[in-house]
């Protein structure tokens, strides 16, 4: 589909948001159109940037995500210290789950190559590797959920938010220390090995950093993904009679009962994984088609079987890249920073069985 | 199977999950419509995130 057609039926269906279901939703799905148009533009791929750190000795994509961290953090923390009823910070508790949720998470994004955004715009762009890996990943992340509790009786501390605790200087201080550790400690380990910026992927933070404040302004929580991919899954195995929400721990909390019921228009995270799905289409709209690799069939499976690790393993970790380690870290949670180094030690295995099965 | 094949397929199965969800679920109260921008609204978020435990 060309472009100017696709979007005026983006224009169609927030106009149908707006009228039928929430001004709210309108906005948050053009903020979602934004940040998969972001996303594909910028090829800023979370999994690609610790790739080629960790085999080119890259430092350009891991950089460029630590501006975005430390962008989002600059205006998020004051604003959640400022409007502490409002808005809510993305505090998931550290816990033994979370551990093992982003250990497997790390590997599985490299084998599938995309993380919980990469896996949304890519299928946009048309990768099919990525298509076919969404409803996996959904199914995934809804038996996460599911079986959530047992996980988490592992054993589990209270979320601890950095800026309910010290306020927001101090939090983003902390904040920005670290991620200055961080990019100390990858610059070191590069070398001069490959240029350390890159314009577009800077550019690419600077923009998403700025679309996941609105985010959070508008909604009144950060930006998450996979939380609207269990919700889709629970829906279809719920209406097909497969599960009963009600003697499900998470899915009989009322939050999420209530979020089960109502459609998935009115979930915030939903509303934006449609727009970052429909803002990476009209990107691919506007150039040639996508020459993905040809794959066999043991390198479909081991990609597939990874789709749904990843899944699971996002819900084990209170979120993806996005939810846990952006949205986390941003707003001062210290389970992002738990999330981070267990994924990269993830990640460290991942690249092995990616050139193993030679994707 | 082409790409366009496959990316035409993707994205009729998914548009026809959201119409399927629309017809099957509580019909949305507009009266009852959150606050446009949360900052400065007053209001709690109340939405599911990846983050939440329960």
């Amino acid at each position: 589909m060309k472009r100017l057609p696709l979007a005026f039926l983006i224009l169609a269906f927030s106009g149908f948001l707006a009228w039928s279901v929430a001004l709210r939703q309108a906005l948050l799905f053009l903020v979602g159109i934004g940040l998969g148009a972001v996303l594909a533009g910028a090829r800023f791929g979370f999994t690609t940037g610790w790739r080629r750190l960790i085999e080119q000795r890259d430092p350009s994509g891991v950089l460029a995500q630590l501006v975005l961290l430390a962008l989002a953090a600059a205006v998020s923390m004051p604003l959640l210290a400022a409007y502490p009823t409002d808005l809510g910070a993305a505090l998931g508790p550290p816990s033994v789950s979370l551990i093992v949720g982003a250990f497997v998470f790390g590997a599985c994004m490299q084998v599938a190559d995309g993380c919980g955004s990469g896996t949304l715009y890519k299928a946009g762009l048309g990768i099919p590797l990525n298509m076919a890996i969404l409803p996996l990943f959904a199914i995934g992340s809804f038996l996460g959920s599911a079986t959530l509790d047992r996980w988490l009786a592992l054993g589990a501390l209270p979320p601890y938010g950095l800026v309910t605790h010290f306020g927001a200087p101090v939090a983003l201080l902390l904040t920005l220390a670290g991620l200055f550790l961080v990019g100390f400690g990858v610059v070191r380990w590069a070398g001069r090995s490959a240029p350390l910026w890159n314009r577009k992927l800077l550019w690419g933070a600077v923009l998403l950093a700025a679309l996941a404040v609105l985010n959070l302004v508008i909604a009144g929580q950060p930006w998450g993904i996979v939380y609207g991919f269990g919700l889709w899954a629970a829906k279809i195995a719920t209406a097909a009679h497969l599960f009963d929400p009600s003697a499900n721990a998470f899915w009989s909390e009322p939050v999420n009962a209530a979020t089960l019921a109502q459609s998935v228009f009115l979930d915030v995270t939903s509303i934006t994984n449609i727009g970052i799905l429909a803002g990476a289409l009209w990107i691919a709209a506007g150039q040639s088609s996508a020459a993905a690799k040809p794959m066999n069939g043991q390198q479909w499976l081991v990609g597939l079987v990874a789709g749904l690790l990843l899944g699971y393993s996002s819900r084990l970790a209170f979120g993806c890249n996005i939810g846990a380690m952006v949205s986390g870290i941003s707003t001062g949670s210290v389970h992002g920073w738990i999330w981070v180094p267990m994924a990269f030690l993830g990640s460290l295995i991942g690249v092995r069985v990616r050139r193993r099965y030679a994707f | 199977m082409s790409f366009r094949f496959l990316s035409a397929v993707f994205w009729i199965a998914f548009a026809g999950f959201l119409a399927w969800d629309w017809a099957h679920s509580v019909p949305v109260n507009v009266r009852a419509e959150p606050p446009l921008i949360a900052v400065g609204s007053g209001v709690a978020p109340s939405g599911g995130h990846c983050a939440s435990t329960f």
